[in-house]
């Protein structure tokens, strides 16, 4: 404990040291930036200019969070924040051409993310990015996020958001369709209250609880543990060893329609296997013919994990 | 509890006075601009929204009404059935906008209310508060007797789960920013459970409630370079869960043969659980882009979780110890036990940009779990009412895994309208658990985790109107902890998205997944692919009609060797499910007309399977929404819930739900 202890006081008077001359002026380190794009002073038009024929967009613009730009000097983008994004519009405005504007909905998306990220990179939702399989295969930004749109951004009902999502991902949205399943398509829930889109450290962008525990145990806090006997998959396969999370045909959104073959596919390993893998096979008296036996969870009920019993049987 | 409200109650109003001269450069600004710029201009009424008031009625649930209840679970009555506001102050006093959004209340399964609170620059403050209902009863689940034709369901519960998140953070926007935050998450109900002794199993009710509270405090610093956040935070867990049967009565169990000429029952139990636990957590998230060519990023997550368990039972009846061949009439049992799991995790990657159209992403990450736990236990067995048995034990267990991962991406986007991609990951680790004193077969192991992962893709865009994104990614292992984990494998994944229109956009799906394990004794084959189709179309912007729909079909597979542990004899798990699955929703809109402008929605969703469950699952919907002036409208809508299983009929169910109201709004 100590010793991370150490850690996050170095970082923390990392963190609170002065800052570098050049991170001190905001406007300065951004605005350089475009201006070396077009030397020009009068490079920039202006926002009230962008209005003139971008009126819709400016109006819908003002309800935006992204409206304090426009009026907030500490940005450095007052009185031009259109401009912050599509860049200095002066040569548009004397040729009105698409190609005399920077559109992100025609750039990569890398080359979208990068106008993102010169202000949103150093904020704490992104430091998952790299593990992040939106990233990684091409999903802007502009993808989710409405930035001309009024309020919202982004999506806030649970409706909203799942049908954002599952514009994309057809596949899960679909499994969502079989009875048993978690609360999305009531609206109860919403698929940002189990996966982090912008990314996260756990797999499949989970999120995560109590520091670097999975998000599932955010609602499901009986499973959580510690507990004095575990079950092995539990820490070291997460929940969707043996569950289906978007949906399932079988109760308990198991991954099995049998509970016997959920437990049974691991649990056939001969102890002096040559090939080392958990899961032993159960004692002889399992008489698997017997529907008794059939349903492992009836006996080892505490199934994820005991504080009592080493055979997870209370 | 109450300093924590206390906190957040006054937090904002505190906040608010070293705040303000922060806005004060607006107002000039804001001059130069028309009043369409103020992001609530004063002319707006303060409230707006809206609510759904309204009453569902259920004519009657055919077939199952434990499977209903299972999957969908509403009940008739009048109900909240939404509503959204938004109350906004002109002048910016206490706050910019309020919003409130709350969901189905009265006699739902679940329920939900939001609160969002914020002062630009000053507060940001959410509160979330859900409560769900978790009903299940499914015989074909958990039920030893069928054989004997009891239906049954003898792992059942009947609990609700309440879930509150309060969080505020204060200066939003600036360079540093405190924030705070508190999660609540607890269940209370009853069910059935089974009590377990040597050579019977009893069912038995069971009573259970927990309860985890989370809080956390932290700030960020947000600089144009970099970012730090540091948080520390803690939980703590209670839960108590009792099983129990009244003496008097006689249970038989799932056994119901005779041991050694002797039957087997129970006849007054009562096991209380008290189980409490805390932890405390760091951590430090980091973001930089020291030059424009480079950026950073790196976490590190530390928690460690402990739990107490005092653990008391009390039973009677005819019961069996197997270990001395013994019968015995009552037992008592008192266990402490101790748990601790300090859990680190930590990542570090760059993005490199070398050249203008090359990428590198490069990202290192440990995750490390060490779990200790230990029981203590005294049991006292009453042979006759004038001899006992004492006994007791002392077990220690410890899970231990360390999982490791590198990876390495290189982006090219020089061509144009494409974008490929090239990666190589390596995973490995190691995992052991153990058990003093060891005890049958699984009382130590160490297994160990090494896998080379090969991932390409692309993405082709050639216009704004269509983009096409393929990525396959393949893994050869040398070691994996369970017979059903990946091992050598294949995923696929593409996708097309063509919007010839504006009005008109079509998504088109595919995924696979392939993975072996050839080692002798597994035999795993595993294979799955999906093939997804959506359309949206919505001409004129939908003033007349929009249609959107989607369909899947999905194929798995899987064939796995196992042991039958009576005989040891080799056999074959084999899971078959191939589905089709639909969404569709049509809305026509009655194009005449301002103030009455009827629309029509109907669709629904259907879900049908074969294989090793086969099951239908149909939600057609019909809604009709009339509005009467702009502030009122009547919206009625007609549901058919249809679920049928195969294997198991009596599981099957069909209801109507017809859900009728009205909308205010302002």
């Amino acid at each position: 404990m100590t010793r991370w202890h150490a850690v996050v006081l170095v970082l923390s008077l990392a963190a609170a040291a002065p800052p570098r001359a050049a991170a001190q002026a905001p406007q300065a380190a951004q605005a350089p930036q475009a201006a070396a794009q077009a030397p020009q002073a009068p490079t920039f038009a202006g926002s009230d200019t962008c209005k003139i024929c971008h009126e819709d967009i400016y109006n819908s613009f003002a309800k935006s969070p992204h409206h304090p730009l426009e009026v907030e000097a500490r940005k450095g983008w007052q009185g031009r924040a259109c401009e912050s994004c599509h860049g200095p519009g002066q040569a548009h405005t004397e040729g009105p051409s698409a190609d005399n504007i920077r559109n992100p909905a025609k750039l990569t998306a890398a080359a979208a993310d990068k106008i993102c990220l010169t202000c949103h990179l150093n904020q704490p939702t992104h430091v998952g990015r790299l593990e992040s399989s939106h990233a990684r295969n091409q999903i802007s930004c502009t993808a989710c996020h409405k930035v001309h749109a009024s309020e919202p951004l982004v999506a806030r009902k649970a409706e909203a958001i799942n049908a954002q999502c599952g514009s994309c991902h057809l596949n899960v949205w679909a499994q969502f369709q079989r009875p048993f399943h978690h609360k999305l398509p009531e609206g109860d829930m919403s698929c940002v209250d189990c996966h982090n889109p912008h990314g996260s450290i756990r797999p499949a962008m989970l999120q995560i609880f109590a520091a670097n525990e999975p998000g599932c145990f955010g609602c499901h806090g009986d499973k959580r543990g510690p507990f004095t006997f575990e079950h092995a998959p539990v820490r070291f396969e997460g929940c969707q060893a043996c569950h289906e999370p978007h949906g399932s045909a079988n109760p308990r959104m198991l991954n099995r329609a049998d509970v016997r073959f959920v437990c049974l596919e691991c649990h056939a390993s001969l102890p002096n296997a040559p090939v080392k893998v958990a899961g032993v096979v159960p004692p002889t008296f399992h008489n698997l013919l017997l529907p008794t036996f059939q349903n492992c969870t009836v006996c080892h009920q505490k199934i994820h994990g005991s504080h009592v019993d080493r055979n997870l049987l209370k | 509890m109450k300093t924590l409200i206390a906190i957040f109650v006054w937090l904002p109003v505190l906040a608010q006075q070293p705040a303000a001269p922060a806005a004060n450069p607006a107002p000039a600004a804001a001059s130069t601009t028309s009043d369409a710029a103020s992001p609530v201009p004063s002319t707006e009424p303060a409230l707006t929204g809206s609510i759904d008031l309204g009453y569902v009625f259920i004519p009657g649930v055919g077939g199952s009404y434990d499977a209903y209840r299972s999957i969908i679970d509403v009940h008739q009555g009048p109900k909240l059935l939404g509503a959204d506001f938004t109350l906004a102050d002109p002048k910016h006093h206490w706050f910019d906008t309020i919003q409130v959004r709350a969901t189905a209340w009265g006699a739902e399964p679940s329920s939900s209310a939001h609160v969002e609170a914020k002062k630009s620059g000053v507060y940001d403050f959410n509160a979330d508060f859900r409560d769900f209902a978790y009903f299940n009863f499914l015989p074909s689940y958990a039920d030893p007797l069928l054989g004997q034709g009891v239906v049954l369901d003898e792992q059942s519960f009947d609990t609700r789960r309440k879930i509150a998140a309060l969080s505020l953070d204060i200066r939003p926007g600036h360079w540093w920013t405190p924030y705070f935050g508190w999660d609540h998450d607890s269940s209370s109900g009853t069910g059935a459970s089974v009590f377990v002794t040597d050579g019977n199993a009893y069912p038995v009710p069971n009573t259970q409630r927990d309860s985890t509270d989370l809080y956390r405090g932290g700030v960020r610093f947000e600089r144009p370079h970099f970012h730090v956040t540091l948080e520390e935070g803690g939980t703590a867990f209670k839960s108590d869960q009792s099983l129990y049967q009244n003496p008097g009565s006689v249970n038989f169990g799932n056994f119901s043969a005779p041991l050694f000429g002797q039957t087997l029952d129970l006849t007054s139990l009562l096991a209380a659980y008290g189980i409490g636990g805390s932890s405390a957590y760091s951590k430090a998230l980091v973001t930089a882009n020291p030059t424009s060519w480079l950026d950073i990023y790196g976490q590190f997550l530390f928690s460690q979780p402990n739990s107490n368990v005092h653990y008391q039972q009390t039973d009677a009846g005819n019961l069996y110890l197997q270990s001395q061949v013994l019968f015995y009439s009552s037992e008592q049992e008192i266990l402490n036990a101790a748990a601790e799991q300090p859990h680190t995790t930590g990542s570090l990657g760059a993005e490199i940009r070398p050249f203008q159209h090359v990428r590198i992403v490069e990202s290192w990450m440990t995750d490390r779990l060490h779990d200790a736990g230990s029981a203590a236990s005294t049991q006292t067995l009453a042979l006759s009412p004038y001899a006992a048995l004492p006994l007791s034990e002392l077990i220690a267990s410890t899970l231990v895994t360390n999982y490791n991962q590198e990876a390495l991406d290189i982006f090219f986007d020089g061509i144009p309208k494409l974008t490929l991609r090239g990666g190589y990951r390596y995973v490995w680790g190691d995992a052991r658990y153990a058990f003093l004193p060891p005890e049958g077969l699984a009382s130590a192991d160490q297994e160990q985790l090494r896998q080379n992962i090969g991932v390409g893709s692309a993405t082709y865009r050639p216009s704004q109107k269509i983009s096409l994104t393929g990525e396959v990614e393949g893994a050869s292992s040398s070691g994996v902890y369970f017979r059903t984990s990946l091992y050598n494998y294949q995923k696929v994944r593409a996708q097309v998205h063509y919007q010839p229109l504006q009005s008109l956009s079509v998504t088109g799906d595919f995924t696979l997944l392939n993975n072996q394990n050839p080692l002798a004794g597994t035999n795993y084959d595993y294979s799955s692919h999906q093939e997804s189709l959506s359309l949206y179309w919505s001409p004129r912007g939908g003033k007349v009609f929009d249609i959107q729909g989607s369909y899947s079909r999905s194929d798995l597979k899987s064939n796995i060797g196992y042991l039958d542990s009576g005989n040891l004899s080799s056999q074959l798990s084999a899971y078959r499910d191939n589905s089709h699955a639909a969404t569709a929703l049509i809305d026509l809109n009655w194009p005449h007309g301002k103030r009455f402008a009827p629309k029509l929605s109907a669709g629904g969703s259907l879900f049908i399977s074969s294989g090793s469950r086969p099951t239908s699952y149909y939600q057609p919907i019909v809604k009709l929404r009339v509005p009467f002036g702009s502030h009122v409208s009547w919206f009625t809508e007609w549901r058919y819930y249809g679920y049928g299983e195969t294997f198991y009929l009596y599981e099957g169910f069909r209801t109507h739900l017809v859900t009728t109201g009205l909308r205010l709004s302002r």
